[in-house]
């Protein structure tokens, strides 16, 4: 199993650094010159050009990327042209609040996502199955920003029962810690502040949970109507086996593999920011950070988050497989299988 | 046996997720219940203001910042050698008690305030004043301090400070390389000018954590959501110290999501709204403030272009855009129509001046004549300060007059940061532009078409008697000759149409209907040191 995972970290090297090329490239050919966004209105044709000596735009790309390369692998994902503040210091103030959001939105979208496919596949052509599938219809259909907005008129503009944005009011907001606040106030035991995270976390974990639990509750649903006519299903009923345990125990674990791979990638991709989500409920996250730093020519804080973002899809992926040989028996990570 | 205990080991894992699950589900429900909000937490009897913006400041040392959301934390913490009155430019006695200037013009001795601390215990001095200044003059001054040649000057421009010097701890003198009627002006702006603590300086981590004299200390900054300030109990005027126990700034981008935090009792005020949400501030019983803006929003013909070479050519343009009708049309009430450059609040002597006037059967002769039957206009997709509505939209109704004499229009939009790119290459008859005043002064909205720089004079003007009415204008103290130039700066705009003037914006801000006493400047930032809330 070591051996696996290191051949799997070493392979994931030229993945990262294909990425670092294609993004480093990318924002320097398509991105607007980011002297004239850093030095503002007042900026004379000389001031930005000494800006750009200063940051190192006058030298060739290929020095430009050896250059980010040699201090990315130092650990130093340089300095943000805007706000003067070292990447990494940007990206941790914001990541914890990406996270936080990923794991509730997983764990409900993964919950609701299973129940829904096992009954819609227990129950085929049932009313539980065609609401299964009209659920998951609306989830991969209905866009966050509008869902995300619904909800936002519903209850906290008409109903005034949960916040419309934020993390947690700021006066309550927990210092230090890990940064993930529901787990934070609730190892300190300041269970106002943490009812106060949870509200505020409701609408955009629902929001964001609704395409994900779509997509787990499809695959779950064709996945156990898959496995559910497999011979040994039949054995195992055929024995007399009660069918609540033939569909749990020989059924669902088997079925759940795809499963798991789908909850792998979307939990990944979730981790990846999720913009609409934090542009609609103001959620603090690394996803509008990306995408306003784009807007404004940041290449370090670009470079340095889609690194991130490329770090986290690998090791979600390394751990998804992992977690298929403890969900799966039969399959071994030996030398000769990699 | 190890498949037994991996067995009993994974159901435990299920079990464990569906209790964390069941959990969740319990606390979100059991909280849902509740009133949201909490923007007001009390705490011994206090209150809290929550002011929400668009977005997180760029950053909060005034020496390395030039955005309006870093503006309205800044000046809560910062203060001034000067201050603009409350509902104009002029300035007035801040950190500075009282000023002299010499007759020459070159020479500004400040009395400097006493039994003035900053926030971290520093105390406020002659020398401090002068450190705060000092790091941004050249040769300390680093390229990436956006307003510091702007507001202090360059060698190499033969402008701004020349020397500055503290001879005592309640005496700063100042020398200018040329005199500068504006340099008042700017030592009360929010950018570069606020007097920032020197230990604090030195220690690097002004930009994140702000250190001033002013009303409000910094607390806390939590990018991407919220800056907590808290008020300063030594504050030296204790007749304008802080109303509330706390302030805090919570950053929300979309502006429909700051209506309803505001409905929601999220928030006390909120800021960066436009026409389009004010009937649904009013209709939640929100109230809608509303201030003339210190801005011009701009037609610039390119004058070097091949069809606007002449002042002729631009007016049978000018001549075919009903500027007035445009301006009601598309702004519904929240801009005013530009008579001239600078807003007429701040410069009544230019009520006279004269645009060319809406005559399309004129304007359609006119262009014909000259041959002028397309026209290529660059626009920027983005709403801006000076124009809520956004370049394309102001870009097309410009469009549907000039088809009505026969001139197709082609418009290229492009976002605002790949648009200066365009506009600095110059490939365009027209471009849609605009100004955010920084100072109050005539000068900072007249020098736009005096200067070199295309990045600034996108119309690519050049007048040499307009440039010596500028550098007149600048060295000459305020009173009527300076406005007598200013008003002839003016009438050369109009007459040679340089610009298409469109529109002054309004600023707006929404407010909860029991929250009075901040102070909306003219220079789009809001002081919150007297603002009170009702139970």
């Amino acid at each position: 199993m070591l051996r696996y995972v290191i051949k799997r970290v070493l392979q994931a090297i030229p993945v990262l650094l294909g990425l670092s090329i294609v993004v480093f490239l990318i924002m320097r050919v398509f991105s607007a010159d980011p002297a004239s966004v850093v030095l503002g209105e007042h900026a004379t044709q000389e001031q930005m050009q000494a800006w750009r000596e200063a940051n190192g735009l006058t030298a060739s790309i290929v020095v430009q990327y050896l250059n980010f390369l040699g201090s990315a692998l130092r650990g130093d994902l340089g300095t943000s042209y805007y706000t003067h503040t070292s990447v990494t210091t940007e990206i941790m103030s914001r990541f914890p609040a990406t996270v936080e959001l990923a794991i509730v939105a997983i764990i409900v979208a993964s919950v609701l996502g299973i129940v829904l496919g096992v009954l819609a596949a227990v129950h085929k052509g049932s009313f539980v199955d065609g609401l299964s599938t009209f659920v998951a219809l609306v989830g991969v259909s209905m866009p966050i920003f509008w869902s995300g907005v619904l909800m936002i008129i519903l209850f906290a503009g008409t109903l005034h029962v949960l916040p419309s944005g934020g993390r947690i009011d700021p006066l309550l907001a927990p210092v230090g810690g890990t940064g993930l606040f529901i787990l934070d106030t609730l190892l300190s035991g300041d269970f106002e502040a943490l009812g106060n995270a949870l509200q505020h976390i409701v609408l955009p974990a629902l929001a964001l949970s609704l395409y994900s639990m779509a997509i787990i509750t499809r695959m779950t649903r064709s996945s156990m109507l898959e496995t559910l006519g497999e011979d040994y299903v039949r054995t195992a009923r055929a024995k007399g086996l009660p069918k609540g345990s033939v569909d749990r125990h020989h059924a669902l674990r088997n079925a759940m593999l795809p499963v798991t791979t789908v909850i792998g990638l979307q939990f990944g991709s979730l981790l990846g920011g999720a913009l609409l989500t934090e542009t609609v409920f103001a959620w603090p996250g690394i996803g509008k950070y990306v995408v306003d730093s784009i807007l404004k020519s940041d290449f370090p804080v670009v470079q340095g988050t889609v690194l991130l973002i490329g770090v986290i899809f690998v090791v979600i992926n390394l751990i998804v497989d992992i977690v298929y040989a403890y969900l799966d028996p039969r399959i071994k990570y030996s030398q000769e299988e990699g | 046996m190890a498949s037994t205990k991996a067995q009993i080991s994974r159901r435990n894992f299920v079990k464990a997720m569906a209790a964390v699950s069941a959990g969740s589900a319990f606390a979100l429900a059991g909280c849902g219940s509740q009133r949201a909000g909490g923007s007001s937490k009390s705490a011994n009897g206090d209150f809290t203001i929550t002011f929400a913006q668009a977005s997180d400041p760029r950053g909060l040392d005034p020496a390395m910042v030039d955005d309006g959301e870093s503006a309205m934390v800044m000046v809560q913490v910062y203060e001034n050698l000067l201050q603009y009155e409350d509902d104009s430019c002029a300035v007035k006695p801040g950190l500075a008690e009282s000023y002299e200037v010499s007759d020459d013009g070159l020479t500004y001795t400040f009395k400097i305030r006493t039994g003035v601390k900053y926030h971290d215990g520093t105390d406020f001095n002659a020398a401090a004043a002068k450190a705060s200044i000092e790091r941004q003059l050249e040769p300390q001054r680093t390229e990436d301090m956006p307003y510091a040649a702007f507001t202090f000057g360059s060698e190499a421009d033969g402008n701004g400070i020349a020397s500055i010097d503290a001879p005592d701890d309640t005496t700063l003198v100042i020398k200018l390389r040329a005199a500068s009627t504006a340099f008042l002006a700017n030592l009360a702006m929010c950018m570069a000018s606020p007097i920032v603590s020197p230990t604090a300086a030195e220690g690097g981590k002004l930009n994140e954590s702000p250190v001033g004299t002013g009303p409000y200390k910094f607390v806390s900054w939590t990018k991407n959501s919220d800056i907590k300030l808290e008020r300063n109990e030594d504050y030296w005027d204790k007749d304008n110290a802080g109303k509330a126990k706390n302030i805090v700034f919570r950053f929300i981008a979309e502006s429909a999501s700051r209506v309803t935090a505001l409905a929601n009792g999220e928030a006390d005020i909120i800021s960066g709204i436009d026409e389009a949400v004010v009937s649904q501030v009013e209709n939640n019983g929100d109230k809608v403030y509303k201030t003339d803006g210190m801005n011009i929003n701009y037609l610039a013909f390119n004058t070097q272009s091949e069809i606007f070479k002449t002042a002729d050519a631009r007016k049978a343009f000018a001549k075919a855009v009903n500027v007035q009708e445009l301006v009601d049309s598309l702004y519904n009430g929240y801009a005013t129509y530009a008579n001239s450059v600078m807003p007429l609040w701040m410069a009544p002597y230019d009520s006279d001046i004269q645009q060319a006037q809406y005559d399309p059967d004129a304007a359609k002769s006119e262009l014909a004549a000259l041959g002028i039957t397309k026209v290529k206009c660059i626009t920027y997709s983005v709403s801006r300060p000076y124009n809520g509505k956004g370049g394309t939209a102001l870009a097309e109704s410009v469009q549907g007059y000039l088809s009505k004499v026969g001139v197709d229009m082609t418009i290229d939009q492009f976002d605002w940061t790949s648009y200066k790119d365009a506009v600095q290459a110059g490939n365009y008859d027209v471009c849609f532009y605009g100004w955010n005043g920084d100072n109050g002064d005539p000068d900072n909205f007249m020098n736009l078409l005096s200067v070199d720089d295309t990045a600034m004079n996108v119309a690519r003007y050049s007048n040499d008697e307009y440039k010596a009415l500028i550098a007149k204008g600048l060295s000459t103290p305020a009173g009527s000759e300076r406005d007598d130039v200013y008003h002839q700066c003016e009438q050369i705009v109009a007459e040679d149409q340089v610009w298409l003037p469109i529109s002054h914006s309004q600023n707006l801000l929404g407010h909860k209907a029991n929250v009075e006493g901040y102070v909306y400047h003219p220079t789009a930032v809001v002081f919150l040191r007297n603002c009170t809330k009702s139970a």
